[in-house]
């Protein structure tokens, strides 16, 4: 009796889970094994025939690729510069427009708007801003240090796309802040103030803690969005110029489409990728949740 | 000042101070938020010349003749089309699929469905680029390739895990008495479902239907790689290809820009107060 | 009892969703058309448009045939349209057969990466655009070329342009664009100045001197995209090796020589970024064409397959071709003689017969000439007899002289790669000697993959 009742309840189960688990099973995980399998492989992505390599893929990759190593480290350091700047804005914006009466609305919902835009879009507009628009201001106006080549000059293009991103990222953040610090009760606040605590002290000791949980989620997806980061380099240097702001995402992208077009070592580079982004979520998930408990 | 009977005015007048410090932070803010936006707007009206000659002043005389163009190159109203076409597909799919498995495996203990959510979840690290190509074989050969429908049918497969994610999260917060009882009224484990529980699923669905309907709308290499045809083009690709038809004249390019935004936008301002709380409680609660 | 309801239900439940999305499928993307088709029609208001349709309608239907053509030409895609549109009506009355011509026109940095990812996922289009001297030899090995060979319009390209197109002793592309290239320079500053085209570095340092003091910039460097900057290497490699070192690929691919031995080719690329416009990287090919149409510097290390877009800028403008001086020998000042464009036939096409006849329509004995000729192409096939262009009239008169060059065959790969290096070294983050490690390291590389 026992036993069935629990047999039942898998059948159901998988009954529920099946048309899900179809479409993902064919859509992701079919190509996702498909990717490791081509990762083992020479395959350049055009010839019909392919040899198994092992793991020499892998080994070039981490040991006979400077290229790769290097949009390793860029990635990142745009990943921390990302995690921090992001964030603290989110929160900064969400502490600030929460203060806010009526204008609050307004502003929640100016500085959500660029989510709505795609970042190839975005891309190509703030394109416009950093080649047309900054030198003309510069021009006319004696601005003289907005006339760089935003685009062009790696040490400035580095921040362009820092300055897009965070355009492109932080509202959606902010709102999720916004939630959090409503969800912190109201007297808590007022017992502090009360209690002579300044409005620093009472977001530092009363409102920060209270919503570490969605610092949690916040982090977690900037780190798993900034990894991937593609569109937004893409639309503004292609990871030009030479290799300066390339992205591990456009470096897998290139040797899978030009060069000798290396499909299967793109794989094996892929698969890297997965795990550093893998391996840092978990270490992430697990501290933050661990302070969490504490908290 | 230093009067120690001001002690309360002081105080009073370093708030107005600082409230006033925090408007102007924010006002730069939004200024910086919609910058872009106001120029790609304002530069989409002039002419190429005019557009030179002076890229932020107002445009002397509006030239709408940058919108009539690419509106008509990207051929808006068919792209509009594709694309509403491709979001419906997978919305519908995404949120059916996802609410049955999310539901029931937060529901079930045991490993089997520990397993299963964990397959889920673990697929939202993968990188797009190394799953490409061998999903464009496995299109081909399902014969979902090409068309506007067979991409939403895709977008199921990749969108499930999310969803599944915030439902499994949000079907926490639903007492399980109600199941209980319902099961008592001899209510089937289906019906169930679809007439006791999904209602209740309702604000975490519109955070998914939110948050799946920008992924698809914003989308871009992914179609790019499946729609070889360009009469089913979604917006955001038609716009791509005016990118190579243009002489570099910004003032045109720009115009196409604003009108691919336009429908999110449009849809933004009308919807703002749904989407805004939809996302918000997606991702506390979820 | 009740699971297998339940089962069968999630089936039922599936099945309904699939097959209710294929026969959607096929009916939605039809009346839409149609739909769409009608509305213009009915806009247009012309009576004789909306009646044409119904008189085709001959006695036996027309077989209906859809062919899918891939091409790299956004520019171009009101020019092929209408020219496909020709060749509708042509095969209609001719063979009675309705073709419906899928278009796909990408934008070319993205065209190669999807172009690949159709044909390595089985999915070739029936026709499609590649480029003959770096993808030829990849893609018929890989056997995703059709023979040729036999074609009508075979034996009325030139012999010296179907060479570029041959490979294993097949014809396996119709070439679209041959170029005979160097740098372009803008005439009238050239005369304006009293410059000729300077034939060694020396010569090329006094021209740049004068131009100079006319404070006009020498050069113009647009290097957002890669391709732009390798150009240089191209023709400074090009003409180094075809004058001084005709063994160098040679002993390249065995392994024996080194980018050192030709480090020369650095001269010439010094000197041009030395002297070119400023911000380079925030402009493109297309604002390039723009600023050198409008006189903005005196040279350009660009081809003439960007004469269309210059005109359409400034219909006035005059600019000549000229081979880059590589060394103070000016034998070593030569012209590339080179076929890009492409068009394949896909040998899995399901109406290879129509896709092959529309392949040959290119090269129209009747309607090909103004084809070529609105797209400013070189004339590739007999039937070209339209007037020259001048540019092309001037690379000629270098070629008749001897000095030109069949474009070099390099590795894959090593083009995209000195590409990058090039942009890199203008941003000063690689060194000369840097350049040359990674060449000859990519280059080995390629052999070693090939095989």
């Amino acid at each position: 009796m026992q036993w069935t009742k629990k047999r039942k309840q898998t059948i159901t189960l998988l009954a529920f889970v099946f048309p899900a688990l179809l479409f993902y099973a064919v859509f992701m995980l079919a190509p996702a094994f498909g990717g490791i399998g081509y990762s083992l492989t020479d395959w350049n992505g055009l010839n019909p025939t392919y040899h198994w390599v092992g793991f020499a893929n892998y080994t070039e990759a981490l040991t006979d690729d400077p290229y790769f190593i290097k949009s390793i480290w860029f990635t990142l350091r745009f990943v921390a510069f990302m995690v921090v700047l992001q964030n603290a804005l989110a929160l900064l914006l969400a502490v600030f427009v929460e203060s806010r009466g009526r204008s609050k609305v307004w502003f929640r919902t100016i500085f959500f708007m660029p989510n709505m835009i795609s970042m190839i879009i975005g891309g190509f507009m703030w394109l416009f801003i950093f080649t047309k628009v900054l030198s003309y201001i510069a021009e006319h106006s004696g601005f003289g240090f907005l006339d760089q080549s935003w685009i062009g000059d790696p040490d400035f293009s580095f921040y362009a796309i820092i300055i897009v991103s965070l355009w492109g990222g932080v509202g959606f953040l902010m709102v999720i802040y916004i939630a959090a610090i409503q969800g912190v009760p109201q007297p808590l606040k007022e017992a502090a103030a009360i209690d002579g605590a300044n409005t620093f002290q009472t977001f530092r000791n009363i409102t920060l803690p209270m919503i570490y949980p969605a610092l949690t989620i916040g982090i977690f997806l900037t780190l798993n969005s900034s990894f991937k980061a593609f569109d937004a380099v893409y639309a503004l240097t292609g990871g030009g110029p030479g290799r300066a702001t390339q992205v591990i995402a456009l470096n897998i992208f290139e040797e899978a489409f030009s060069f000798n077009s290396r499909y299967g070592y793109a794989s094996a580079k892929a698969m890297i990728l997965f795990l550093i982004v893998f391996l840092i979520t978990i270490v992430q998930l697990r501290f933050m949740k661990n302070r969490e408990v504490e908290a | 000042m230093s009067n120690p009977g001001t002690r309360a005015g002081e105080r009073q007048l370093g708030r107005r101070v600082g409230s006033a410090f925090v408007f102007v932070i924010l006002l730069i803010g939004a200024i910086f938020t919609l910058f872009p936006i106001y120029m790609g707007l304002l530069n989409s009206l002039k002419t190429e010349g005019n557009m030179l000659s002076n890229i932020l002043s107002f445009p002397s005389r509006l030239e709408f003749g940058n919108y009539a163009d690419a509106f008509e190159k990207t051929d808006f109203m068919r792209s509009l089309g594709n694309t509403l076409t491709v979001a419906a597909v997978g919305l519908a799919g995404i949120i059916l699929f996802a609410s049955m498995a999310g539901y029931k495996m937060s529901r079930t203990p045991g490993r089997v469905s520990g397993f299963l959510f964990g397959l889920f979840v673990l697929s939202m690290l993968i990188p797009f680029h190394s799953i490409m190509i061998t999903l464009v074989k496995i299109a081909k050969e399902l014969t979902v390739q090409g068309s506007t429908i067979g991409l939403g049918l895709m977008y199921i497969g990749l969108g499930v895990p999310m969803a599944i994610f915030l439902y499994h999260g949000f079907v926490k917060s639903i007492p399980r008495d109600l199941d209980e009882a319902a099961v008592v009224d001899g209510c089937g484990e289906i019906r169930l479902f679809f007439v006791v529980i999904f209602p209740l699923l309702l604000p975490v669905t519109a955070t998914i239907a939110i948050l799946n309907l920008l992924w698809m709308w914003n989308d871009f290499l992914f179609p790019l790689l499946m729609l070889t045809d360009s009469d089913s083009y979604t917006l955001l690709l038609s716009t791509n290809m005016l990118f190579g038809e243009y002489n570099n004249d910004w003032s045109a390019i720009l115009a196409s820009l604003v009108m691919a935004m336009l429908p999110v936008i449009v849809l933004y301002i009308v919807l703002q107060k749904y989407i805004l709380n939809g996302i918000a409680d997606g991702a506390i609660k979820g | 009892m009740k699971k297998a309801l339940y089962m069968s239900l999630v089936l039922v439940l599936m099945v309904s969703v699939i097959s209710a999305c294929s026969s959607k499928n096929n009916n939605e993307t039809k009346p839409s058309a149609i739909a769409s088709e009608s509305e213009s029609a009915s806009a247009s208001a012309s009576a004789s448009e909306s009646a044409s349709p119904s008189e085709v309608k001959a006695d036996t239907p027309p077989q209906k045939v859809e062919l899918k053509v891939f091409m790299s030409f956004p520019r171009f895609k009101d020019q092929f349209e209408s020219y496909f549109a020709q060749f509708k009506a042509k095969e209609l009355a001719g063979k009675n057969i309705d073709v419906t011509i899928k278009l796909e026109m990408p934008n070319p940095d993205q065209a190669k990466q999807i172009l690949q990812t159709r044909l390595a996922s089985n999915d070739a289009p029936d026709v499609f655009t590649l480029h003959a001297i770096a993808d030829i030899p990849t893609y018929y090995k890989a056997g995703y070329l059709s023979d040729l060979s036999d074609q009508p319009f075979v034996p009325k390209v030139y012999e010296s342009v179907r060479k570029t197109v041959t490979y294993d002793g097949k014809v396996v592309a119709l070439p679209l664009e041959s170029l005979s290239w160097g740098y372009l320079y803008n005439k009238k500053i050239f005369a304006d100045l009293g410059i000729t085209p300077p034939q060694t570095i020396d010569e090329m340092n006094a021209a740049i001197d004068k131009i100079n003091a006319a404070k006009i910039k020498p050069f113009m460097l647009a290097f957002q995209e890669s391709w732009i900057p390798q150009l240089m290497m191209a023709l400074s490699l090009g003409g180094t090796v075809s004058s001084a070192h005709p063994d160098w690929i040679e002993k390249m691919n065995k392994g024996e020589a080194s980018y050192k031995d030709v480090a020369s080719v650095f001269d010439i690329i010094d000197l041009i970024m030395a002297n070119g416009t400023s911000k380079p990287f925030e402009v493109g090919n297309e604002a390039g064409s723009t600023d050198f149409a409008n006189g903005k510097a005196a040279m350009w290390v660009q081809g003439p397959w960007q004469a269309e877009t210059i005109l359409k800028v400034n219909p006035n403008m005059e600019f000549g071709v000229a081979p880059l001086p590589v060394s103070n020998d000016p034998a070593g000042a030569m012209i590339n003689l080179a076929t890009s464009t492409s068009l394949a036939v896909s040998p899995t096409s399901k109406n290879k017969e129509v896709a092959l006849d529309l392949v040959n329509y290119v090269l129209d004995d009747k309607d090909s000439a103004p084809l070529f000729e609105t797209l400013k192409f070189n004339p590739v096939a007999t039937m070209h007899t339209y007037e020259t262009f001048p540019w092309i009239t001037e690379a000629s008169s270098y070629v008749a002289k001897g000095k030109a060059y069949l474009d070099l065959s390099l590795p894959n790969g090593v083009t995209d790669e000195t590409a990058k290096l090039l942009q890199s070294y203008y941003a000063k983050t690689v060194s000369k000697e840097e350049i040359i490690k990674t060449l000859d390291k990519t280059w080995a590389k390629a052999i070693k993959t090939q095989q």
